[in-house]
């Protein structure tokens, strides 16, 4: 078993619930999920695991990087549905 | 360093702890790679815009999850920056008010923020100490108000006596009245009628005065909500409402209009030429599940199945006019992506450092 946690410093359940759901999406993903241990602490933990032959950080990337493609194709939808 | 960081840019990069080590044969960088693994997921999602105005949109967003919904809408609330009144300095207040409720007042204006994206952060700014004196990271403001002797009670609003020294960064209803000025009122925004005195600041009687100076600075609706471009941001889930008109077919006009009538909003209605109920509006249903409980009540349980579409919303965004519409939610999608950009791993934390060596080494 592939098996890490993040700790992603001054971010909240905006990018750890994308992020979560966006490893969802990736099959070698055997568990993804994310907490915020203490409201008043400004950090998550993102916890995945994965089949052998991918790993938790190659995931990750991977996982933010489709959300970046993904975002920078609805702004472009949203540049395409205004000026048409 | 990261835009939504609010801490000194010091400790602005995000740290990735690895806790659960791989076990070292995995860790391998000549390790098989199955063609599955660093395949992309990413999604295609589509928007229709409904409406746009300067302050408000409504649009539609399908094939992407409620994640990115629900992320995007607290990006534009939170996350999208303006400028906002952030320092006064009293130079003379005799108002009623006192100078820290005068200050907490000129905050809450709003200022145009178009600029504000690629301003800097007071504390990210290495041209001053944040005190005002750089124009990358801050706007002068001056108010000086006096109330002569008439028996006139003096008004001051930000419409009248907020003066600002950038032209691009202004009272928005300042803003609003320079483009009426110069005609460039929106043809679909008819003037709303009558009320151009401003925000009010204070009332001044006979011999009060009030002078102050004031900087505005850029800010995230995160550390105070004077700073939130957005009046309100909601979306919703699209529904999917199906009637079977089979069993609709089996009730009386009667029972049709009671069926229709016991839905707190108007989403049926009955045709009247046919006497067939038909949808009228599927997005004024509120998932109330009146409408089910009722035809349950009257024994004919599975008249209409309704369902959300949870790849399907509908937003609708208001702005306090600091920013359009449109611009935040552009700027929604900018900051999101910075903010992803921010928690990539470096390529240093790529092989975990030291703890890396170790399990690649054994």
């Amino acid at each position: 078993m592939n098996a890490a946690s993040f700790t992603i410093e001054r971010e909240d359940h905006t990018i750890g619930n994308i992020l979560r759901m966006q490893l969802h999406r990736d099959p070698n993903v055997h568990f993804a999920g994310y907490k915020l241990p203490h409201p008043l602490q400004y950090k998550i933990i993102v916890r995945i695991h994965t089949a052998s032959q991918s790993s938790p950080t190659q995931a990750y990337t991977q996982a933010i990087n489709d959300l970046d493609k993904e975002l920078e194709n609805l702004k472009q939808a949203f540049e395409a549905n205004t000026f048409e | 360093s990261s835009v939504c960081s609010v801490s000194p840019k010091s400790a602005a990069r995000p740290k990735q702890n690895p806790c659960g080590g791989d076990p070292p044969h995995l860790r391998r960088p000549s390790g098989m790679e199955r063609s599955a693994a660093g395949a992309s997921y990413q999604r295609f999602p589509r928007v229709r815009i409904r409406e746009l105005k300067d302050e408000y949109a409504k649009f539609e967003l399908k094939d992407t999850d409620a994640s990115m919904a629900n992320a995007l809408r607290r990006v534009m609330i939170a996350e999208v920056p303006t400028v906002a009144i952030d320092l006064v300095e009293i130079e003379s207040n005799s108002s009623v008010l006192n100078d820290e409720f005068l200050a907490h007042r000129l905050g809450l204006i709003p200022l145009t923020s178009s600029a504000a994206m690629s301003m800097r952060f007071s504390r990210d700014c290495d041209a001053c100490d944040g005190d005002g004196s750089c124009e990358y990271c801050s706007v002068e403001f001056h108010l000086a108000a006096r109330a002569t002797d008439s028996g006139q009670t003096l008004e001051v609003t930000s419409t009248k006596d907020l003066r600002s020294t950038d032209p691009k960064v202004c009272p928005v209803d300042q803003q609003r009245e320079y483009q009426q000025a110069l005609g460039n009122v929106d043809a679909y925004e008819p003037d709303a009628a009558g009320d151009h005195r401003g925000i009010l600041i204070v009332k001044l009687r006979r011999g009060q005065e009030l002078r102050l100076r004031a900087i505005a600075r850029k800010g995230i609706g995160k550390d105070h909500a004077k700073w939130s471009p957005a009046a309100t941001v909601t979306f919703m889930y699209e529904p999917d409402i199906r009637i079977n008109q089979e069993l609709m077919e089996t009730l009386t006009l009667e029972e049709k209009q009671s069926w229709v009538e016991s839905s707190p909003t108007k989403v049926f209605d009955i045709d009247p030429v046919t006497q067939q109920v038909t949808i009228v509006d599927p997005e004024a249903y509120t998932y109330d599940d009146e409408v089910i409980k009722k035809a349950e009540a009257m024994g004919k349980p599975g008249l209409v199945e309704i369902n959300a579409k949870e790849d399907s919303f509908v937003f609708t965004v208001e702005t306090t006019g600091a920013i359009t519409a449109y611009e935040l939610i552009m700027n929604a999608i900018t900051v999101l992506r910075q903010k992803l950009d921010a928690v990539r791993l470096q390529d240093d934390d790529g092989d975990l450092g030291e703890l890396g060596a170790h399990l690649i080494g054994g």
